[in-house]
């Protein structure tokens, strides 16, 4: 399932740092990425003392229309990964290319623009506003992109219609079930409709059921994009087109 | 690009920063009404009602100055020219607070009366006097002496029409002349003595010689007429008043009004009174805050007070608040909204806070001045101790704008601040 809406990509001149859109090379590319989570504690302690490596020289690539999965235990680096591809964080060293823009080049501002032009990010605890509607939630992204309110309404409408929820339009999310929630994400996550999409153990609060019932969804509106689900769960990475394992930050299998 | 391409753009950026400016407003606004309507949270609730308090102050000591600086009902008149005495803007309508008078103001008004192209001359002396009503209780009213002439004007908001023209008790400086006793009161004067015209009452305590012991109802003026004035006030024959008040030897006023063409007035009062203060008459109006030294100190140190304690409050509960709710500002980051657009959420939600703390505010400062003045009234004055203004409500917002200002930049900080990944990472 895809809800093109072509209109959101336009840009002025000034956006040009955020609109590359390489058609022709991977979706996603992470070239020898390495990444330090330093601590900024122990003023009289070296960095190197403190630094904890989550990435060791990861290559990756992921085309369009994929679904890569990320497996491995707690701390191997799978969330790391996504929160590269989304721009929430920058590498120590390497590249994480993005429709062909090297992220790592890029300003707070270009990233948080590329991110909310190419990428919707899909997380385990589903981060909805309590204070905002399911349908609310689903138009935050386009507020910033400048719609007028109705056609941020009317595009809201029709995603939450298209995960199921077209009776849940102005439910709070507290009145909403974990599957709803998880649904309500991933509509949000759509609304710009993004080339890329991350999720970060979307299954992990769900019962079995639901669970599957998300990653169905998942896979379908992923049919055209670049999907890359990082999880501990066997269930959720069947669904992948292939899997990279990650132990201690680098990849010790891939092409599953 | 063409010149019409350009401008097109331009449109289209700019209704796009609307809608945008628009959305996040908004964003922030349904969370602030989510937050306050359901849940338990009560940091940003009271923020709102330190804000209303601190508001309801500021409010209360604004209309306590403003009477001061007005003199209340007491100073509403239709005088071309006031003379007061030096350095006594204030007039208070409080018991035992008496400012600075004028002397001999009866010859010497006699001599301003005798001026060209002035039409006539009143010395005016205020005294609060307890008088007892029917049922025996003692209830304070403003005693406000005046000499009529045989044109009606409005002194302290009432007509003069109802008093005999002259003041014959004075009798050329004998104060032995006969009294008139004749009283015009307010209808709240009249309401608090249980009288109207034709009554007799007594005067209940004070200097009171026992030649005049009671007055007579000449006139009542109905709320709304000539002066609409609403405070307990009587208007008596000025020499009557001074020898129940022990004035009569000194001659002594609190002011002296003046009719007639300015500029000729203002002459005679300055050859009258030259070390006196001299000016147009201007009544009820807020800037004569800015004329009266302590009414314009009370002022500033009421805004001072309400803008330290409002921005220290609202910095502190707001930026609590911002601390507290960090996984939004990171979910918002998430969805892709800049800095520059969390930073207008939480600004927006700190400003609105403080603008319905400041319009309960002026809501308990109204009824905080009816209050005082009710109180007031029972006790210790008898006349308008607080007054309010419409020009209050854009101040109180003013204001409360001021203190939001000061106080955004800490919950700012502390939004600036928020690590997204250490909110949205697991």
């Amino acid at each position: 399932m895809r809800i093109p809406n072509r209109s959101l990509r336009r840009s002025s001149s000034a956006d040009t740092e955020a609109t590359v859109d390489d058609e022709t090379g991977p979706a996603v590319r992470l070239e020898n990425v390495r990444h330090e989570y330093g601590s900024t504690t122990g003023r009289f302690r070296s960095r190197s003392e403190q630094a904890v490596t989550a990435l060791r020289d990861v290559s990756v690539d992921v085309k369009r229309g994929e679904v890569l999965g990320l497996e491995g235990p707690s701390g191997s680096g799978k969330s790391t990964i996504l929160h590269a591809i989304a721009g929430l964080l920058v590498p120590t060293d390497g590249t994480v290319s993005v429709l062909g823009t090297d992220l790592t080049e890029l300003s707070d501002r270009g990233r948080t623009r590329t991110r909310r032009r190419h990428v919707g990010i899909v997380f385990q605890r589903f981060h909805l506003l309590q204070s905002l509607s399911a349908r609310a939630n689903v138009a935050l992204p386009l507020v910033q992109v400048g719609l007028p309110k109705s056609a941020r309404r009317e595009r809201a409408t029709t995603l939450l219609s298209e995960v199921g929820l077209e009776d849940r339009v102005t439910h709070l999310p507290s009145e909403l079930s974990g599957g709803e929630r998880q649904r309500v994400a991933i509509a949000r996550a759509l609304s710009t409709d993004p080339d890329i999409l991350v999720a970060d153990e979307p299954t992990g609060e769900l019962d079995t059921d639901t669970g599957a019932d998300v990653l169905e969804l998942l896979t379908d509106v992923g049919r055209d994009r670049a999907v890359i689900v990082a999880s501990h769960d066997a269930a959720t990475l069947a669904v992948a087109d292939r899997v990279v394992t990650l132990r201690d930050g680098a990849v010790i299998e891939g092409e599953r | 690009m063409s010149d019409e391409r350009r401008g097109s753009a331009i449109d289209i950026t700019g209704a796009k920063r609307r809608h945008r400016w628009r959305g996040l407003v908004g964003v922030s606004i349904a969370r602030l009404w989510h937050r306050q309507t359901r849940t338990n949270s009560s940091r940003i609730r009271m923020a709102v009602v330190v804000v209303a308090l601190t508001i309801a102050l500021l409010v209360c000591i604004s209309g306590i100055a403003l009477a001061l600086a007005d003199g209340g009902a007491m100073q509403t008149d239709d005088a071309d020219v006031t003379i007061a005495p030096e350095g006594s803007g204030s007039l208070s309508t409080v018991d035992g607070v008496e400012s600075a008078r004028l002397g001999e103001t009866n010859e010497r008004a006699a001599q301003i009366r005798s001026a060209e192209e002035v039409e006539h001359a009143s010395p005016v002396l205020v005294e609060p006097t307890k008088f007892e009503t029917p049922g025996g209780e003692t209830r304070t009213i403003l005693l406000v002496g005046v000499v009529p002439d045989d044109t009606p004007r409005t002194v302290a908001g009432l007509s003069t029409a109802g008093l005999e023209p002259g003041d014959s008790h004075y009798d050329g400086g004998s104060y032995a002349g006969p009294t008139e006793r004749q009283l015009v009161l307010s209808s709240s004067a009249a309401d608090r003595l249980e009288a109207s015209a034709g009554d007799e009452r007594t005067v209940s305590s004070g200097v009171i010689e026992a030649a005049v012991p009671s007055l007579t109802v000449a006139d009542v003026n109905a709320a709304g007429a000539a002066g609409e004035s609403d405070a307990p006030i009587a208007l008596v024959h000025l020499s009557e008043l001074q020898t129940f008040a022990g004035s009569s030897d000194d001659q002594l006023a609190d002011r002296v009004l003046v009719w007639g063409e300015t500029a000729a007035a203002e002459s005679a009062a300055m050859d009258a009174y030259p070390d006196a203060t001299v000016e147009s008459t201007s009544g009820g109006d807020p800037s004569a805050l800015f004329d009266d030294g302590l009414a314009f100190a009370t002022s500033v140190v009421a805004v001072l007070i309400g803008v330290t304690i409002c921005a220290s409050f609202v910095a502190t509960t707001m930026g609590m608040a911002v601390d507290r709710d960090r996984r939004t500002l990171a979910v918002l980051q998430t969805v892709g909204i800049p800095l520059s657009g969390r930073l207008v959420v939480v600004a927006t939600a700190t400003v609105v806070a403080t603008l319905c703390g400041a319009v309960g505010g002026i809501v308990l400062g109204g009824l905080g001045i009816a209050a005082i003045n009710a109180v007031a009234g029972a006790t210790v004055a008898s006349g308008t101790v607080a007054m309010a203004h419409p020009i209050f409500v854009p101040y109180a917002l003013a204001i409360a704008l001021v203190a939001g200002a000061i106080a955004v930049p800490y919950p700012l900080a502390i939004a600036a601040k928020t690590s997204v990944l250490s909110e949205v990472g697991r």
